[in-house]
């Protein structure tokens, strides 16, 4: 149908629900990247002019230039001073509350001036002399002589100072990912959601808020990073037939942050959807900046080896320059390395000119070599993931689904240390699924923009016509607080189908088949449906128990099977006591009956019949089972509501 | 939609000694406080329902009825763009085996996908058509298929379709000679079949009707008054046979005329040609007038409305005279004395001719008598002298 053109209307063109132009911003303290939605309306994450999709989140100022990205990094070797990075993490904070005893490589933090304990920087900029007043066009009396129409030559531009509150810089970062962005589309982006760490308080959520606002970006929500990272998952429109078979629409996962700057790890109970944290944790000490400081220190050590030139690195020493611009130098050289050592199994090199004393270097570094020079960040990584998810009363053989999001956690060594702490052997992470290389769902670099953006379509698609779609929209950004509270699950629920235990067979705990319907941390309300197919008995009846049980996870040790070598060979030294191994296993027992019901099967064929079971709980606790032959009669079955 | 989940386990028959436990009437174990995070659909559908207030009975309702008004506003997919009823036309094996050498001979329409509309494709239709053809016969679309790679034979003679259909000129030339209709020109029904058909009254406008509406595309003047119906009253069917008497065609025949010898430099060579063909249109121009013509003629003999305005106009005649007669009781004595006069005087004129037969016939009688008489006579006199 063709929409009449309106001559001399100024309507805005309505949002293409199938296409909005929103933008998804990951918003790290290191690194930034965009996301948008491509034509078949799935996210994509885009470049920036520099053909860089992690955008480095530095502000450098040179003489009357300012530079933003990947440029302003380059700056940090000759023109630290001027350049601002980090500065996410001082966003909405005091001047009063940030510390400022550490040592840094970019423009330090100081108190404004003239606003009270409020952050700033301090640059040095060449300012642009006020451009000459224009040339006169007055008619000039008769006898003095006409005014010269030649502009007056722009004088030299003259030094000065300038501060900077961290919410100025935020902005000026902001605004060129947003330029980015609309330069890619080629339209104006109607609102952007951005991704904020889960640890943010709500003073400097509203501080970035204020930020974007500035820099003209409507925000549609501020996403906790886990979220946008279960987003980009859930909504992988592209799943390999793999993890959707092994991955139920109730899953745990584990969101393994590993940025340059922080780890954060998150355990989501994810219940058809519908996402909660478990639990949260962040630890500023592990990062790539730990990662980076190994391997300089590892190529520092080489270079000398190599030129006799002592370097001292990571940290250099305050009196020689020469040093700190060697380590700023490696610094930036040792990003390539990594990212070369995530993509390939092969050697990566390193090289910088002129590293010190006019000396070149170029070294190289393999998988293991840089594993094992970096092995004590795994460890560390390994640590806080267990201390996690202990601390949410779990155990690792309950995570499903691991998710890294950042730039560290895409090398393949976490995956392959985390791997062998004590996870399932099929859990399923981006590695073992294979959606990490060539830019795939999996990547970690790019998942936390693709989910904001996922995010926002679904926010651009909202109506706010009546009062209650207005309520809605606050959901998930004003008031959030209103509709996040709910209540969960604290036990599974399923159905028991008993059945005759075989003769010397041991005593199964549950009596029978154990059917999951409602796992614990489901949120409330819920419903779940089941279609399976089920043996009918001589009688030509079904019958089931509805329980509610404990889960827990055995631990028993083994030992490992012995390889009998043929041949009578005898084995020789490797003699050593072979250490059992830990084997563990789910157990299931029985806690509460909270119903049974028996059901007439009538259109069972060679015994067999499918069953529908569907099971709704309030939010008040009340069970309501109703279970029926596909097509066939409904047997109900229903529990009290909780103190009834 | 409720998502429903399969399940592969297969639980075990029943055990037979199981009877339903006696319910407990517990409840489930108390619950925990968790936060959400916000994002996701299913955070936004978990929202709705609480503002809203709905079952997930009525969720799913409302879910459904959502969809299916966007899927009306957006169309299901397609991005909306209307192909005004063009390009799904089946591709036969013979049309896609065209020649494009032989151009002049394809039926540009079919090509084209356009059969079913022809003459009466709009320029935007031709041009949607040849896109969608385009999209799908391109030969960069065939490079990497296996088999002849250099196949473009079709995506010629498309082009040419296309060549010769957008330009108005050549498309009426073209459609003079549309080989569809020029098939259908043969069938005109003849004045046997209209005369024999079990009804002949309607078999004429059945089968004549369409023809003129096929003859009607290529009169200068448009709108053209067609055959109409039974009932159409005498001035509408005299319009009819006015304008087709005088119908004035745009058809012409360039289409068909031979091409010039592009290779041969006589010029006596090009003017004999160029002259023939000249004549062969005009021959062909006549003899299209003189089908036309012909068409109209047999079609006013064979109208069932002449007739029938022949019968009205008799009938109205009639009921004319009727009424004068049933009406005469008025009229003076002098015209009835003058019609009787003249009914006296015919009637004596009849005497007259009757007394005239007669006398005739008696002056014969009495002729005759004397012949006899005179017979006798000399039989008398021969049988006297006989004896």
């Amino acid at each position: 149908m063709a929409v009449s053109n309106q001559q001399n209307g100024s309507a805005e063109a309505p949002i293409d629900l199938a296409n909005p132009t929103v933008v998804g911003i990951n918003f790290g303290n290191s690194y930034a990247s965009i996301s948008v939605l491509n034509k078949q309306g799935n996210p994509d994450c885009i470049a920036n002019e520099d053909g860089e999709r992690q955008i480095a989140c530095a502000v450098s100022f040179h003489g009357e230039e300012i530079y933003i990205g990947n440029q302003a990094k380059h700056q940090l070797v000759k023109n630290a001073q001027n350049t601002i990075t980090g500065f996410r993490n001082l966003l909405g904070k005091k001047f009063s509350q940030i510390d400022t005893s550490k040592p840094t490589t970019s423009a330090p933090v100081i108190e404004h001036p003239e606003q009270p304990d409020t952050a700033a920087y301090k640059v040095q900029i060449l300012q642009s002399a006020p451009l000459p007043l224009p040339a006169s066009t007055t008619t000039t009396q008769q006898n003095t002589p006409l005014a010269s129409r030649v502009a007056t030559p722009r004088s030299e531009p003259t030094p000065a100072t300038r501060i900077l509150s961290v919410s100025e810089v935020t902005t000026i970062f902001i605004k060129s990912l947003l330029q980015s962005a609309e330069d890619f589309l080629g339209k104006k982006v109607q609102g952007a959601v951005i991704t904020v760490p889960a640890w943010f308080t709500s003073e400097q959520k509203k501080a970035l808020e204020d930020a974007a606002t500035e820099a003209g970006v409507s925000v549609l929500q501020l996403l906790e990073e886990a979220g946008a990272a279960a987003v980009a998952v859930l909504s992988n429109p592209t799943a390999p037939a793999s993890t959707t078979t092994s991955l139920s629409g109730d899953r745990t996962q584990l969101v393994v942050d590993l940025g340059s700057s922080a780890l954060a790890l998150s355990l989501l109970s994810i219940r058809q959807g519908l996402i909660h944290s478990l639990a949260t944790l962040s630890d500023h000490t592990l990062g790539g900046d730990a990662i980076d400081s190994k391997l300089i220190k590892f190529f520092a050590k080489e270079f000398t080896k190599k030129t006799k030139i002592p370097l001292t690195v990571a940290p250099a020493p305050a009196d020689s320059k020469q040093d700190q611009r060697a380590e700023a130098k490696l610094r930036l050289a040792v990003e390539h390395t990594k990212r070369t050592v995530s993509a390939s199994s092969g050697a990566a090199t390193c090289s910088v000119e002129s590293l010190k004393d006019g000396i070149d270097y170029t070294g190289s570094i393999n998988r293991m070599r840089f594993d094992m020079e970096v092995r004590n960040v795994y460890a560390g990584v390994g640590e806080q993931v267990k201390t996690l998810v202990s601390s949410a009363g779990l155990d690792l053989f309950d995570v499903d689904e691991i998710v890294y999001v950042g730039g560290s956690a895409s090398l393949p060594g976490l995956d392959e240390h985390l791997a062998g702490i004590g996870f399932r052997e099929d859990i399923v992470t981006p590695f073992s699924s294979g959606s990490v290389v060539g830019g795939g769902v999996g990547d970690p670099t790019t998942l936390l923009s693709r989910g904001a953006v996922v995010q926002a379509k679904l926010l651009a698609g909202l109506g706010e016509s009546s009062e209650e779609e207005k309520e809605v929209k606050a959901a998930f950004h004003e008031k959030l607080e209103n509709w996040t509270g709910v209540k969960v699950t604290s036990k599974s629920i399923g159905l028991v189908f008993p059945e005759t235990s075989a003769e010397g067979q041991e005593e199964n705990a549950l009596g029978g088949q154990w059917i999951p319907l409602v796992l614990r941390e489901t949120v409330l309300p819920c419903r779940r449906t089941v279609r399976f197919g089920v043996e009918v008995g001589e009688e030509g009846k079904v019958g089931f128990e509805l329980w509610q049980v404990d889960e827990s996870i055995k631990i028993t040790l083994e030992k490992p099977p012995k390889f009998e070598p043929e041949d009578g060979e005898p084995e020789e030294e490797d003699e050593e006591e072979e250490e059992d191994i830990e084997v563990k296993d789910r157990i299931i027992s029985k806690d509460e009956l909270l119903g049974a019901a028996l059901l007439e099967s009538k259109k069972a064929r060679n015994k067999k019949t499918t069953l529908e079971v569907q099971i709704l709980i309030a939010e008040d606790g009340k069970v309501d089972v109703s279970a029926s032959e596909v097509g066939g009669e409904k047997v109900t079955l229903a529990v009290p509501p909780i103190g009834a | 939609m409720a998502h429903i989940v399969e399940l592969s386990v297969v639980p075990p028959p029943l055990r037979s000694d199981w009877t339903p436990p006696q319910s407990t009437g517990k409840s489930i174990a108390p619950l925990v406080e968790r936060r959400l995070i916000p994002a996701g659909s299913a955070y936004l559908a978990h929202v709705k329902r609480a503002v809203h207030n709905l079952s997930f009975e009525e969720h799913d309702k409302h879910a459904e009825e959502e969809r299916k008004r966007l899927e009306a506003l957006y169309g299901n997919g397609t991005n909306g763009e209307d192909d005004l009823g063009v390009g799904d036309e089946e591709e036969t094996e013979d049309l896609l085996s065209l020649d494009p050498k032989e151009w002049k001979k394809q039926d540009h329409y079919a090509v084209l996908g356009l059969s079913h509309l022809r003459y009466r494709a709009t320029d935007e239709q031709i041009k949607i058509a040849h896109r969608k053809k385009v999209l799908k016969h391109h030969p960069d679309k065939k490079a990497g298929v296996a088999g002849e790679t250099n196949d473009d034979a079709f995506f010629k003679c498309i082009q040419k379709a296309m060549e010769v259909l957008t330009n108005s000129e050549r498309r009426r030339q073209f459609d003079s000679v549309d080989p569809h209709y020029e098939s259908l020109e043969d069938e005109v029904p003849t004045e046997k079949e209209v005369k024999s058909a079990k009804d002949p009254n309607s078999y004429f406008f059945k089968s004549f009707g369409p023809v003129f509406e096929r003859e009607a595309r290529f009169s200068k003047k448009q709108p053209v008054p067609l055959l109409g119906e039974y009932n159409d009253g005498k001035e509408q069917v005299e319009g009819f046979y006015d304008f087709w008497y005088n119908f004035d065609s745009w058809r012409s025949f360039e289409y068909l005329d031979k091409e010039v010898n592009e290779g041969s430099d006589s010029r006596d060579d090009k003017r004999y040609t160029e002259k023939k063909n000249k004549s062969e249109r005009a021959r062909r121009k006549k003899e299209d007038t003189a089908r036309v013509r012909q068409l109209v003629d047999l079609t006013l003999g064979l109208d069932p409305r002449i007739k029938r305005i022949k019968q009205e106009e008799k009938e109205a005649r009639e009921a004319k005279k009727k009424g004068k007669t049933g009406g005469a009781n008025g009229v003076s004595a002098k015209q009835k004395a003058e019609e009787e006069k003249k009914k006296a005087e015919e009637e004596a004129k009849k005497k007259e001719e009757e007394e005239k037969v007669a006398r005739a016939e008696a002056k014969k009688a009495k002729a005759a008598a004397a012949n006899a008489a005179k017979k006798a006579r000399r039989a008398a006199r021969a049988d006297g002298a006989d004896a």
